[in-house]
């Protein structure tokens, strides 16, 4: 009896939750669909806002930007990341928790803090503000990330492995390519996983570093709230959209990869 | 094992360019004052002695520290239980619900800050809900109401996922040898459940604490032109007033806040008062 | 006369559809100091887990000093638990994890402190009353565990294989420790391990499990003496079990011949397992044993020899290997080298045939003299029929250099051993001289070679060839034809004795008749 209620009341606070969290997320994509200007009244199914998306070449290109920035980010930063965290693991200590202070900064300090750090320090450099400062910023804060999700796979590996594969006569270059990268994959790709999202959704810092027109999605819809406007909505579902299908395939691909190889073992 | 020693040094000449100089340009902007040239610069205080000489600003930080408290209060009394029904259910149901919990912060933060401008609007979904009732409606846009809900929103996932990792990390046999020496369920999780979860209570605070205190979009989107924190405070100083050096003296006086507040977090989490003999 | 204190009456417990517990019946008498033991998964942690409170059965009924309890919380039972990682509470010290209970009743303050000191002072931790518990030694914290259950002044302690996370020397310590402070405080202990040594030194009564159910219940000598069948026999310390029949009461027959024996009561010619302990064995000179048999290997154990003897050897066959020492073709043009050599080959092996099997048997290869480098063989050629016969097959490599050998098929491979119940096989081979003498693990080799393999007449399992005998030397060995001897492993004894005897001696074995055991033959 008891722990039936116990059961209801546990299904009610999840409810609650589940719709406290998607109902906005339904909402965006409900009245990107909608027929008239309103954000209140849905008034009609349309596509016009997606044509209005589409022909809008400063949304387009916000679109473009942001996936560029956010591939070419994730792919530099995942490599910087993962060289930087095997050397560090071999490091002296007094090195290695100096790097690891440094790393923490932009991830505990408010963003706010490390986009004017960024700001003064381009334009002390007098490089102007576009794509190049972009990349590099988002470089700067997705490596930590990075360096974050590998390195307790690198603690957990035995430290005899790479001895054994230079002592079986690998060179350490192969020592790094076929032993120790395989073997910390797993933190590698949710690295680089974590990587892409922060560089794609992120908003303060390239607010802050970015210029000459140069903008990305989340730039975009903080200039254009301003006034109301559907093709956010629309904009936003796209994004939305694909948000989910990069967690589906992230997801399901390694289920499908277990499924191959046990059909391989048969 | 030297091999790979040296693939460190780059990143860290990276980090130090890029994080390092960053910040000590912060540090140097905010004691001093504009219109310094390299070789005479002049350290002063007066960008500090501004701030906190004009009750505009004061008010500012004030409205911001109670919105972030209130923030983090809501987020704990609404998260523990969340975490709390997550963890105690069977392991796939967890599964699910750490899935449905996380999938929304991988989702651009403005984009789901956006999506309420519409569910509070006057005419919007939640007055019309209320108004099946009879009630409202309520002016809900633009008021203090909307931005702590946006904060909430946006950071409450932080919480849920902090406490839930230390509910789950939690030996389920403490709260059988709890119940073997005679605790009831209540007493379990006062007793064992709660100071358990305590870690992850703290660090829950500190990732809700910290981007509520600096947050600038959210009060702007859902507060308007005229709700500011210091976050805007700041944006205003760098993207329109052009005044970095009050800009980056602001920031210093929000980082050394969060800082303190940090450590006196985790002071209460290592003080060992809290697992003493106290009765 | 004791009373009973706890009742179990036909417990079952099922998880997910599977049986844990298959109707338990077991008393527990006041102070006794009971061991539940038997392998991981026969269901003792579920029993104390019941008995605990933490789970409920499916059927049966358990009874506290006369009252069914099955319904009562675990907060409200007399019992107290000492976990098996302890599960002490990280976020208390040594003091306030004992006190707990204590404090959860609400007694005086002083009462709890009178009380906790006079835990801490029994399992000797007085010093520890500040420390933090995840600072502690793993057998600290074992005590903390003991006394925070204790304090409670339950009428039965359950341990839940407390001892498990200990290192030897601390688990024997510990051992003697439990025991003093059940004997101190003079309650139930009911204890579960996995432990065979560990019940035995502790217990007044043990309880051997196996699949949900209760072997045996008996005391440790009754239980170490008396198994009931060969699970408890093998379970509780080593022993030699040997398959027999008994002819009579007092009299039973095995290897071939008859004994007496103290036990009674069986079928006449009932099929019995005879159990010998190793410890109740003696070597004696082969003219006096009442088994006669050889010393296979011999293992110091410290205080005494662990000594294998076999009185009758397993099922073996003998192959003919032929050395010889060909000359690898060379193919000038190429510079290639290629060697290959003949093999035998049983009638079944036809069908299985493949490239791969042959290059296998054949042992055949080509190389680069000079780089010294292997070259893939591209093309293997034969024809074969299932008749014994000679069949040529030729290998040879892109480069054209090609070397024909025979495959010779040919049946009578194979010796059965109607007693053991076993079939051995193994195949004449050719080998080159240098093949031998190259070999780095001989035996495994040879059995390769000589494709050597036994399995059950039962169940057609595999058995393992233990056995590979030759009587010449692989360093030095020339052409020729030498015998090879495959065998599995023979009836062996295991004695412990306190002189150490050689390897290949011939000895005898001497026991007596209360030194043997007769079970019921378990199917």
């Amino acid at each position: 009896m008891e722990k039936q209620k116990h059961r209801i009341g546990s299904k009610i606070i999840m409810g609650i939750t589940a719709l406290f969290f998607y109902l906005p997320i339904l909402y965006i994509i409900v009245f990107s669909f909608n027929d008239s200007r309103s954000l209140t009244r849905f008034s009609g199914f349309s596509l016009r806002w997606y044509e209005k998306m589409f022909s809008d070449s400063s949304m387009m290109e916000a679109v473009f930007y942001t996936i560029v920035i956010a591939v070419l980010a994730t792919i530099i930063s995942t490599i910087v990341g993962t060289l930087a965290a095997i050397g560090l693991s071999r490091s002296r200590r007094i090195l290695r928790s100096a790097v690891e202070q440094v790393n923490n900064l932009p991830i505990m300090n408010p963003e706010i803090v490390t986009a004017i750090g960024m700001l003064m320090f381009f334009s002390a450099l007098g490089v102007s503000k576009g794509f190049l400062t972009l990349l590099l910023a988002h470089i700067m804060f997705c490596t930590p990330y990075v360096i974050l999700s590998v390195s307790p796979k690198l603690r957990s590996l035995d430290p005899n492995l790479a001895d054994a594969a230079l002592d079986l006569g690998a060179t350490p270059a192969q020592a790094l390519t076929k032993v120790i990268v395989p073997q910390i994959m797993p933190g590698i790709v949710s690295g680089a996983l974590i990587a892409f999202t922060m560089s794609f959704d992120d908003f303060i810092i390239s607010y802050f570093v970015t210029g000459n027109g140069v903008n990305n999605i989340s730039i975009l819809v903080y200039t254009m709230s301003k006034r109301v406007n559907p093709s956010i909505n629309a904009l936003s579902t796209l994004v939305i959209a694909l948000i989910t299908v990069v967690l589906i395939i992230v997801n399901v691909i390694p289920i499908i990869r277990e499924k191959t190889k046990r059909r391989e073992q048969v | 094992m030297r091999q790979f020693r040296s693939m460190v040094y780059p990143y860290v000449i990276w980090i130090t360019i890029m994080i390092v100089v960053p910040m000590l340009m912060i540090l140097l902007y905010a004691f001093t004052t504009a219109g310094n040239e390299v070789t005479t610069i002049r350290f002063t205080l007066d960008n500090f002695i501004r701030f906190f000489n004009d009750a505009v600003f004061l008010d500012v930080l004030k409205r911001s520290l109670v919105i972030a408290v209130a923030t983090t209060v809501l987020c704990v009394l609404l998260g523990y239980p969340i975490a709390y029904v997550i963890a105690s259910g069977p392991e796939k149901s967890k599964m699910f619900w750490i899935l449905m919990i996380t999938l929304p912060t991988w989702i651009n933060m403005l984009v789901r800050t956006y999506a309420w401008v519409g569910i509070l609007q006057d005419d919007g979904l939640l007055n019309r809900l209320l108004g099946l009732f009879g009630l409202g409606p309520f002016p809900m846009m633009y008021t203090t109401f909307a931005v702590v809900l946006g904060m909430v929103y946006n950071f409450i996932p932080f919480m849920i996922l902090q406490i839930h990792a230390s509910l789950a990390k939690m030996d389920k046999s403490l709260l059988e040898a709890a119940s073997d020496l005679g605790a009831n369920r209540i007493q379990c999780f006062l007793r064992v459940t709660l100071p358990l979860s305590l870690p992850g209570v703290l660090s829950g605070i500190t990732l809700v604490f910290l981007p509520a205190v600096s947050s600038f979009f959210i009060p702007k989107l859902l507060g308007g032109g005229q709700y500011v924190l210091i976050g805007n405070v700041i944006e205003t100083q760098f993207m329109t007033s052009g005044d970095w050096n009050f800009g980056s003296a602001i920031s210093l006086i929000m980082a050394v806040i969060i800082m303190i507040s940090m450590y006196l977090t985790r002071k209460v989490d290592t003080d060992p008062a809290a697992n003493g003999r106290s009765e | 006369m004791a009373k009973k204190l706890i009742q179990f009456k036909n417990i079952v417990k099922e998880f997910d559809g599977k049986l844990v517990l298959k109707g338990v019946n077991l008393d527990i008498y006041e102070n006794e100091f009971v061991t539940l033991l038997g392998p991981s998964g026969c269901g003792k942690t579920t029993l104390l887990r019941i008995l605990g409170g933490f789970l409920t059965q499916n059927e049966g009924q358990v009874l506290f000093d006369g009252q069914e309890i099955s319904k009562v919380p675990p907060y409200k039972r007399e019992i107290n638990t000492v976990f098996q990682k302890y599960a002490l509470f990280p976020h208390m010290n040594v003091y306030n994890n004992i006190a707990f209970g204590l404090k959860i009743k609400k007694e005086p303050k002083d009462i709890i402190e009178q009380k906790v000191k006079r835990m801490l002072k029994l399992v000797n931790l007085e010093d520890f009353a500040d420390k933090n518990v995840t600072e502690m030694s793993g057998g600290q914290q074992q005590r903390v565990a003991i006394a925070r259950a204790l304090v409670n002044e339950p009428s039965v302690l359950l341990l839940d294989e407390p001892l498990g996370a200990l290192d030897l020397k601390l688990r024997q310590e510990m051992q003697h420790e439990l025991k003093r402070i059940q004997q101190e405080v003079g309650i139930t202990f009911i204890f579960v391990t996995h432990d065979q040594e560990e019940a035995l030194t502790m217990s007044d009564k043990i309880v051997v499990m196996k699949d949900g159910e209760i072997q045996q219940i008996g005391t440790p000598t009754d239980i170490y003496n008396e198994p009931v069948n060969e699970f408890v026999a093998n379970f509780i310390g080593e022993s030699n079990i040997i398959e027999g029949v008994m002819p009579a009461d007092y009299k039973v027959t095995f290897e071939g011949r008859t004994f007496d024996c103290v036990d009674e009561g069986f079928a006449p010619n009932e099929a019995v397992d005879v159990v010998i302990r190793p410890e109740d064995l003696d070597i004696v000179p082969r003219e006096q044993g009442k088994l006669k048999g050889v010393v296979k290997s011999v293992l110091f154990k410290g205080v005494h020899y662990e000594t294998m003897v076999e009185t009758k050897i397993g099922t073996a066959i003998t192959v003919k290997m032929q050395v010889s020492d060909d000359r690898p073709v060379y193919n000038e043009a190429a510079n290639e080298k290629m060697s290959a050599n003949d093999f035998y080959l049983d009638v079944d092996d036809v069908d299985e045939l493949d490239d791969a099997i042959i290059v296998a048997r054949a042992d055949a290869q080509a190389w680069n003299p000079d780089e010294d480098e292997l070259i893939s063989i591209k093309e293997v050629q034969y024809t074969i029929e299932k008749k014994n016969g000679s069949y040529p097959v030729t290998f040879s490599t892109a480069a054209g250099t090609s070397v024909t050998v025979n495959m010779i098929v040919k049946d009578e491979n194979r010796v059965t051993s109607k007693e053991n119940e076993e079939e051995i096989f193994a195949v004449n081979f050719f080998k080159k001289a240098d093949e031998i003498q190259e070999s780095i693990a001989l035996e495994t080799d040879l059995k390769t070679w000589a494709n050597a393999s036994a399995w059950s007449l039962e169940d057609e399992s595999p058995v393992e060839i233990t056995d590979v005998k030759y009587d010449f030397d692989p360093e030095t060995i020339t052409p020729g034809i030498y015998d090879v001897t495959f065998a599995t492993r023979g009836y062996e004894y295991k004695v412990d004795t306190t002189d150490k005897h050689e390897v290949g001696e011939e000895v005898g074995l001497i026991f007596q008749p209360e030194d043997i055991h007769i079970m019921s033959r378990q199917r």
